[in-house]
C-alpha cells in the first residue's frame, strides 16, 4: 500500500474542515471497500479521513413512522438492532447476510451506500424502500441517488449523515450468492406500502441497482406471490461472467423475485 | 508516521509507525507476534483474524491507526500462559488442524463465535457461521466437530 | 554426522522385518506432536523468518501471454528511493546461472517410459530463473528489483519499464496441439514433447471389430491450482566469509531444492543451506523450485544483504505451478456379456510454458484402465506447451483424470447396454485372486479387496434408501443423484530415503529428508519408531527440515513418505539394536549373544543386567568403548524402494440440485479406502477429508479460468476463484480398510490422496444421475456450477440442443 497520512476527526465539522483542506484526501469509514482498493493500488489517496469515529453518524432512531440509521451503522449493528428487527426485518436480515461475520463488524451501511457496488445487498434495499440519503448538504431519494456503475449523486466530499427509510406494510429480500465472491448474483428487495409496491435488483444490472417497474405495478393490482413466476425479465443489460450467462442472470432475478414474494417479512439466501 | 498506542494480549505497548500500516503487519513486524498469517489480498481467507475490544476482525484489513486505544486478543494470547484456551484443546482433540496456517484465524473467528451465543452451537451454526474462514486441508469436518465441542466446553463452565 | 553405521539396502524384505515388534502405538488415533506449537502461534512457516538488515525482492511480470522482451529500462528505476539493484535475465545469464533441472520425466524402474515423438528424448525447454527472450505466459517474471522494504520494491517494480513486443499465443490445450499453432519453443517444431504409444494395436484394433459393444467419450479436464494457503516465500543470504548461502523456503523437500539451486548458481552443493520449517500446505504445487527462490539466493550476493520474497495472493494464483488440464478420448470395447474386453485411450496433457513434471502424464497413463480386469489396451500418452503457467504434479497427480475416464465411461456402458451400473462394475473387477495383478499397460497392484470396498461403501452410503430419498426430494421440487466411483491409485515416488537414528539424552532422535506440509510426520513416525524401539511415543522427536542436519531424502509426494520412513526406520532399528547391544558386551566384557532385548531394555541375565537406550548411552559415555563402538548409539540408515503401491477404494455421493436456480448442495459423501496399514486413524481420515474437499472443488467450483480472446488469466483472486468452504461442503462418511501390501514391512500403502482420486468421477456421476429424467444421459464440463446445471435443464425442457 502507497504510503498516506491518517486522520480521524470526531465531528463532522472536523471532517469537513479536513476534507477542504486537503489534497487528494478521501473518506473511509469501516474500510473494507477502502483499504483493499488500496491494496491493489486501485486507489491512492494521500490523506484518509476515518468517519468511523464520529458520534453523530452513529445511532438508529425511528422518527414518526420513518427508521433513520446513521451512516457509520454497521452491518452487525443493524443486523442485531431490535429497533430495526421490529419495523423492517427485511432490512435487519439484508444486513446481517452482507459479507462474513467479520466484513460485518467493520463493514458500514454509509460506506456501502457510497460506494454504489452493482453486487453490494444495501442498495436494494435503499432504492426497493424508497429511502432517502441524508447528507451534510441536502436530502437526495433514493431514484435520484444510484447514478451508475460505482457512481452515486453525492459531490465531492459530501458526507452522508443517515439513511432515512419509510416503515413499509411489508418487505422482503432473497437473493442467490455468486460461488467465489459470495456476493448476490441477483438481489432482490420488495417493499409493499399503502398504495405502493417497490421492487428493486442489486448484483444483475451492468448499471447497478435499478427497479422491476413492470412488476411494481402489477403487484399494486394484486400483491400475489404468483405474479413472478413468468416475469419477462430482459437480458439487455445484465452482467455476463464466468458464473452466468444473461439468461442464467435472468432467471435469478426472476426466481429470487418469487422468493421474495413467498416469504415477506423475512429473508431468503441460496447458493 | 503516528504514534499508536493499544493493548496487544494485556500489554500496552506504544509504537510510531507508518499511517499505511496494517493491523496485521503491525502485529507481525512490529511486535514480532507470527502467529497472525496473512494469507490473501482480498479480504476474504480469514488467516488474519484477531480480536478488537472483543470481536473478530480481519486484521489486514484494518489500519493499526484504527485500532488506537483497542484491546487486541491474538492467538499468542488465547491461553493464559498455564493452561490452554479450551478452543485450542479442542482443535487438538478433534485433528482440526494439518498444516496450522489458517489455525489461528481460524480459532479466533471461533471463539468470537462461541461467545456471541449463550448456548452450544449446532454443526449448522457452525458452517454458516464461519464462511468468512477458509481452509484447504481439513475440508472442514474436524474444525466443525472442534468448534462445537469447544463451544460445549465453555458454555459448562 | 560421521559414518558410524551406515547400511545401504536395495530390496525390501516383507513382513518379517517386524516380526516380534509389538504393535502399540502404531494404529493409535494418538494426538498430534505439531499441534501445541500451531495452535499457540509458535508455527515457524517461511515469512516468519526475518534475518537482521534484510532488504525485499518484488518481481516484474509480463502481462502478456506471449511475448518478445526487446528492452528494460533500469535507470530510472535504480534512482528511486530504497532501490538496491534491478536485475533482468540479462544479468543472469551473465553470471552464468543455468537453467533449473526439474527432472520433470519421471524415471523409477515403474513410471511409465514417456517419450518424444518418434521416441525422441523429451524437449523440456530451459526454465531460466528470468528469461531473455521471451516471456511465456501471463505472470513470468522478466526483471527483479530489490530494495530496502518491500513497499519499496513494490513501487519501483511497477515503475520498471519493459518494451515488449507481443507474439501470437495459444493457451487452449487442443489448439496448442494443432499444427498452425503458435510455437512457444522455437526449436520444437511443433508444441508437442511427448508423443508415446503403449499396448498392442493389432490386438486391441481386433477386439473392438469383434465386440458386441462399443462406448467413448472424450472430455476436458479442468485445469484448477492448488491454493495452499500459506503464499510461498523465500529470504535468502550469502556469507561472504563462508561463501555460502542460505534459503529459508518452505516446500516439499529441502534436500531437492538444496541441490537443484546449487545446480541452478553453478556450486558445490554443499554451499548451500536450505531450511524448511513449518509449510502452510503443499499438494504437489510446491514440490518443484520456484524461480524466486534463487533468485533472492543470488541477489544476496550481489547486494550483499539478505533478500526476501513473499507471493501475494495474486502472484500465487498466477505463478504457482497448477494442476491437471487433461484432454482425454477414451473407449471401451465390451463382449455380450458385459465383459470388457479392450481400451482404448488418447491423453493429451497440458504442461504450460515449460516442462517442470510430466508426472500427471506419467501416473495417469500407468492407471488408465482403473479397478478393471481389461486385458487389452491402445494407449496413446502426448503432452504439449502453451502460453500458460507450467503444471505439475497436484493432489493425486493424473489419477482423477483417468478414474474419471474410466468410470464415467462404464456409466456410459452400463446406460447403453442396459445392465445396471453397479453389477457391470461387480463383473470386471480385478478379484483378490488375481493379486499382485498385472494391468494392460504394466502397472503391477500389489493387493486389495474391490469387491469388499464396494460392498462397505454400499452400506455406509445406505444405498438402499436412494430411491426413497429420491421420490421425497422429487416433493419437496428438488432433484436428488446418486454418483458411485471405484477407483485405484498409486503411490511411486523418489525411491531412496535416509533416516539417522540416534539415541539422545532423554529421548530418541529421528532424522529424516521428508516434507510434511500438514500430514503429521512427527507424529506418525514417532509411533512406528516407538513401537519399534519400544519406547513411548513421548520419548521420540523427529528431525526434518534443514540441510545442515538433514543430509539425503525423498521429500513428500506421491504418497510416499510413511512407506518409506517406516521402512528405513524398520531397517535402522534392527542396525540401532545390534550397535547397542554390541556396546553393551563390550562395557560388560561379555560376548554379545549373551544380550537380549525385550520391552524396551537391553538384559544381561548372568549378571542381571537391565538397561533401556537412555541408561545405556549414559553407561557408554562413561566407559571405554573399541573405536568403532565410539560415538553414542545412532544408526544412518538408507533405503532403496522402487516398487510401488496401489492404494484403492469405492466412493458414493448423494447430491440434490434445485431446478430452479441450478444450485446443488452436497447430502452425503461416503468413501471407504484401503490405505494398507494405517499408522494414526486420525491423519489418514483427515487427508481424506482434506483430499475429499480438493477434488469436489474441481468438480464443483474451480477453475483457472483463461480470457479466449486475450489469453489472460481470469481467476486471480478468492473473489473468482471458487473454494470449497465451510458452508458448501458437508461433513464425511469416511471408512478405512487396511489390505496389507505385501512390498514393505509394515504393509503401508498410503493414505493422503484417495480422497482426491474418485471424487471428479463420483460427483459428475451424481450430477448425471440428477439431472437424467429431464435431460437424459449428460456431460457437464467441470465445474460444474449452477450456471452450468441450470442451462442443460432450460435446453433440455425447451428442447433444445445443450450448448454449454
Amino acid at each position: 500500500m502507497s504510503p498516506m497520512t491518517y486522520h480521524r476527526p470526531t465531528t463532522l465539522g472536523q471532517a469537513k474542515e479536513l476534507s477542504q483542506t486537503l489534497e487528494n484526501a478521501v473518506f473511509m469509514s469501516g474500510g473494507h471497500t477502502l483499504l483493499p482498493a488500496m491494496k491493489q493500488d486501485l486507489a491512492t489517496p494521500d490523506h484518509v479521513i476515518d468517519l468511523s469515529h464520529i458520534g453523530e453518524l452513529e445511532a438508529i432512531r425511528v422518527d414518526s413512522n420513518d427508521l433513520i440509521i446513521g451512516a457509520m451503522s454497521t452491518h452487525v449493528q443493524v443486523a442485531t438492532s431490535k429497533i430495526v428487527q421490529e419495523l423492517i426485518p427485511a432490512l435487519a436480515g439484508l444486513a446481517g447476510s452482507i459479507g462474513d461475520r467479520q466484513v460485518r463488524q467493520r463493514g458500514t451501511i454509509g460506506g456501502s451506500v457510497a460506494n454504489n457496488d452493482p453486487a453490494a445487498d444495501y442498495p436494494s434495499a435503499v432504492l426497493g424502500l424508497g429511502g432517502t440519503i441524508i447528507t451534510n448538504l441536502r436530502e437526495i431519494r433514493a431514484d435520484d441517488f444510484f447514478v451508475g456503475l460505482f457512481e452515486t449523486a453525492l459531490e465531492p466530499f459530501e458526507i452522508i449523515i443517515a439513511i432515512r427509510f419509510p416503515t413499509p406494510l411489508s418487505a422482503g429480500y432473497a437473493k442467490f450468492k455468486s460461488p467465489a465472491a459470495r456476493y448476490p448474483q441477483a438481489g432482490v428487495f420488495i417493499a409493499r406500502f399503502e398504495g405502493s409496491v417497490r421492487v428493486a435488483v442489486t448484483g444483475a444490472g451492468q448499471s447497478g441497482v435499478y427497479r422491476l417497474v413492470q412488476l411494481e405495478k402489477t403487484l399494486l393490482e394484486s400483491f400475489v406471490d404468483g405474479a413472478a413466476a413468468n416475469l419477462e425479465i430482459s437480458t439487455e443489460n445484465l452482467i455476463e461472467d464466468m458464473y452466468a450467462t444473461k439468461d442464467y442472470r435472468a432467471n435469478l432475478v426472476r426466481m429470487m423475485t418469487s422468493h421474495a414474494l413467498k416469504h415477506m417479512g423475512t429473508i431468503s439466501i441460496f447458493k | 508516521m503516528s504514534m499508536v498506542g493499544l493493548e496487544v494480549n494485556g500489554r500496552l505497548v506504544s509504537k510510531d509507525v507508518p499511517d499505511n500500516m496494517l493491523l496485521a503487519e503491525f502485529l507481525r513486524d512490529s511486535l514480532g507476534l507470527t502467529g497472525t498469517h496473512v494469507g490473501c489480498d482480498t479480504t476474504q481467507c480469514g488467516c488474519c483474524i484477531v480480536l478488537v475490544d472483543g470481536v473478530s476482525v480481519k486484521s489486514c484489513t484494518v489500519l493499526v491507526a484504527n485500532a488506537k486505544d483497542s484491546r487486541v486478543v491474538t492467538v499468542e494470547g488465547l491461553s493464559d500462559g498455564v493452561h490452554l484456551h479450551p478452543i485450542q484443546e479442542a482443535f487438538i482433540e478433534h485433528h482440526a488442524l494439518q498444516c496450522g496456517f489458517c489455525t489461528p484465524g481460524m480459532m479466533m473467528s471461533a471463539v468470537d463465535l462461541i461467545n456471541r451465543h449463550a448456548r452450544v452451537l449446532t454443526p449448522e451454526e457452525v458452517r454458516s457461521e464461519m464462511e468468512g474462514n477458509l481452509c484447504r486441508c481439513t475440508g472442514y469436518h474436524n474444525i466443525v466437530k472442534a468448534i462445537v465441542a469447544a463451544s460445549e466446553k465453555m458454555h459448562a463452565r | 554426522m560421521n559414518d558410524i553405521s551406515h547400511g545401504l539396502q536395495l530390496e525390501p524384505r516383507p513382513a518379517d522385518l517386524i516380526d516380534g515388534v509389538t504393535l502399540k502405538a502404531v494404529g493409535q488415533p494418538l494426538a498430534r506432536k505439531e499441534d501445541l506449537r500451531l495452535v499457540t502461534g509458535q508455527g515457524r512457516f517461511t515469512d516468519d523468518f526475518n534475518l537482521p538488515n534484510q532488504s525485499w525482492a518484488w518481481m516484474v511480470r509480463s502481462p502478456y501471454p506471449h511475448a518478445r522482451i526487446l528492452q528494460i529500462d533500469k535507470e530510472p528505476v535504480s534512482a528511486m528511493p530504497g532501490v538496491l539493484g534491478v536485475f533482468t535475465g540479462q544479468d543472469c545469464l551473465a553470471d552464468g546461472l543455468n537453467a533449473i533441472d526439474h527432472s520433470p520425466v519421471p524415471s523409477t524402474k515403474f513410471d511409465v517410459r514417456l517419450r518424444g515423438p518418434s521416441d525422441t528424448p523429451v524437449f523440456l525447454g530451459r526454465h531460466f530463473l528470468l528469461p531473455t527472450d521471451k516471456a511465456r505466459h501471463v505472470g513470468e517474471a522478466v526483471a527483479m528489483v530489490v530494495a530496502k522494504t518491500r513497499e519499496q520494491a513494490r513501487q519501483a517494480a511497477q515503475a520498471l519499464l519493459v518494451d515488449y513486443e507481443e507474439l501470437p499465443w495459444v493457451a487452449d490445450t487442443q489448439k496448442a496441439a494443432a499444427s498452425d499453432a503458435p510455437l512457444v519453443w522455437e526449436d520444437l517444431p511443433n508444441n508437442m514433447l511427448v508423443d508415446s504409444s503403449f499396448g498392442d494395436e493389432q490386438a486391441t484394433h481386433a477386439a473392438f471389430e469383434k465386440a458386441a459393444h462399443v462406448v467413448s467419450m472424450k472430455t476436458h479436464i479442468n485445469r484448477v491450482t492448488g491454493v495452499p494457503l500459506e503464499p510461498r516465500a523465500a529470504l535468502g543470504n550469502f556469507d561472504s566469509t563462508t561463501q555460502s548461502y542460505s534459503l529459508y523456503a518452505g516446500s516439499g523437500g529441502a534436500v531437492r531444492q538444496k541441490k537443484e539451486l546449487a545446480q541452478v548458481l553453478g556450486i558445490d552443493p554443499e554451499k548451500v543451506r536450505v531450511l524448511s520449517y513449518d509449510v502452510g500446505g503443499n499438494f504437489g504445487t510446491r514440490n518443484r523450485v520456484f524461480v524466486e527462490f534463487g533468485l533472492v539466493m543470488w541477489a544476496s550476493k550481489k547486494i550483499g544483504l539478505p533478500v526476501k520474497y513473499r507471493a501475494d495472493r495474486t502472484e500465487a494464483f498466477l505463478t504457482d505451478y497448477q494442476g491437471r488440464d487433461l484432454v482425454t478420448e477414451v473407449s471401451l470395447a465390451i463382449d455380450a456379456n458385459g465383459k470388457f474386453l479392450a481400451m482404448r485411450a488418447n491423453n493429451l496433457s497440458n504442461v504450460g510454458f515449460c516442462c517442470v513434471s510430466l508426472s500427471p502424464l506419467s501416473k495417469g497413463s500407468g492407471l488408465v484402465t482403473g479397478s478393471y480386469d481389461i486385458p487389452l489396451l491402445l494407449l496413446r500418452s502426448r503432452a504439449v506447451f502453451s502460453n500458460t503457467m507450467a503444471t505439475q504434479a497436484y493432489r493425486s497427480s493424473g489419477r482423477p483424470e483417468v478414474t474419471f475416464a474410466i468410470e464415467r465411461l462404464i456409466d456410459k456402458a452400463a446406460r447403453q447396454i442396459g445392465i445396471d451400473r453397479l453389477d457391470l462394475r461387480r463383473k470386471n473387477l480385478v478379484k483378490p485372486s488375481q493379486m499382485p495383478y498385472t494391468n494392460a499397460i504394466g502397472s503391477t497392484y500389489d493387493s486389495g479387496e474391490y469387491e469388499i470396498n464396494m460392498d462397505k461403501a454400499l452400506l455406509l452410503a445406505d444405498w438402499q434408501g436412494v430411491e426413497k430419498r429420491r421420490a421425497q426430494a422429487k416433493a419437496r421440487g428438488k432433484l436428488l443423484g446418486v454418483g458411485f466411483a471405484n477407483y485405484v491409485e498409486s503411490s511411486i515416488g523418489f525411491p531412496k530415503e535416509r533416516v539417522d537414528l540416534i539415541v539422545r539424552e532423554k529421548h530418541i532422535e529421528v532424522v529424516i529428508g521428508t516434507q510434511p506440509a500438514g500430514q503429521g510426520h512427527e507424529t506418525s513416525f514417532s509411533q512406528v519408531t516407538a513401537d519399534l524401539l519400544e519406547v513411548s511415543f513421548e520419548q521420540v522427536f523427529i528431525t526434518m527440515g534443514d540441510t545442515d542436519i538433514v543430509s539425503a531424502g525423498g521429500g513428500t509426494h506421491s504418497g510416499r513418505s510413511l512407506r518409506h520412513a517406516s521402512t528405513a526406520l524398520a531397517y535402522a532399528a534392527i542396525d540401532l539394536k545390534v550397535r547397542a547391544k554390541n556396546i553393551l558386551a563390550a562395557v560388560l566384557g561379555v560376548l554379545v549373544d549373551e544380550i537380549e532385548f525385550e520391552r524396551g531394555l537391553f538384559v544381561h541375565g548372568p549378571s542381571k543386567t537391565q538397561v533401556d537406550w537412555f541408561e545405556l548411552l549414559r553407561l557408554a559415555q562413561r566407559s571405554e568403548l573399541p573405536a568403532d563402538l565410539q560415538g553414542g548409539i545412532q544408526v544412518r540408515r538408507d533405503n532403496e524402494m522402487h516398487t510401488p503401491v496401489f492404494p484403492n477404494g469405492t466412493c458414493i455421493c448423494e447430491i440434490e440440485i434445485d431446478p430452479q436456480t441450478g444450485a446443488l448442495a452436497i447430502l452425503n459423501y461416503a468413501t471407504v479406502d484401503d490405505v494398507g496399514r494405517c499408522i494414526n486413524p486420525m491423519i489418514v481420515h483427515g487427508q481424506t477429508h482434506g483430499g475429499i474437499a480438493q477434488g469436489v472443488g474441481q468438480a464443483l467450483w474451480e477453475q483457472c479460468f483463461i480470457d479466449a480472446s486475450s489469453g489472460q488469466p481470469l481467476s486471480c483472486s478468492f473473489m473468482d476463484y471458487a473454494m470449497p468452504r465451510f458452508d458448501n461442503l458437508p461433513s464425511f462418511k469416511t471408512e478405512i480398510a487396511q489390505v496389507l501390501s505385501p512390498t514393505n514391512p509394515f504393509g503401508i500403502k498410503a493414505g493422503g490422496e484417495g480422497g482426491t482420486t474418485p471424487a471428479l468421477a463420483v460427483i459428475a456421476s451424481a450430477v448425471e444421475d440428477a439431472l437424467m429424467p429431464i435431460c437424459g444421459p449428460i456431460e457437464i464440463p467441470m465445474p460444474i456450477t449452477p450456471v452450468k446445471i441450470w442451462t442443460a435443464l432450460d435446453a433440455a425442457r425447451k428442447n433444445k440442443e445443450v450448448l454449454l
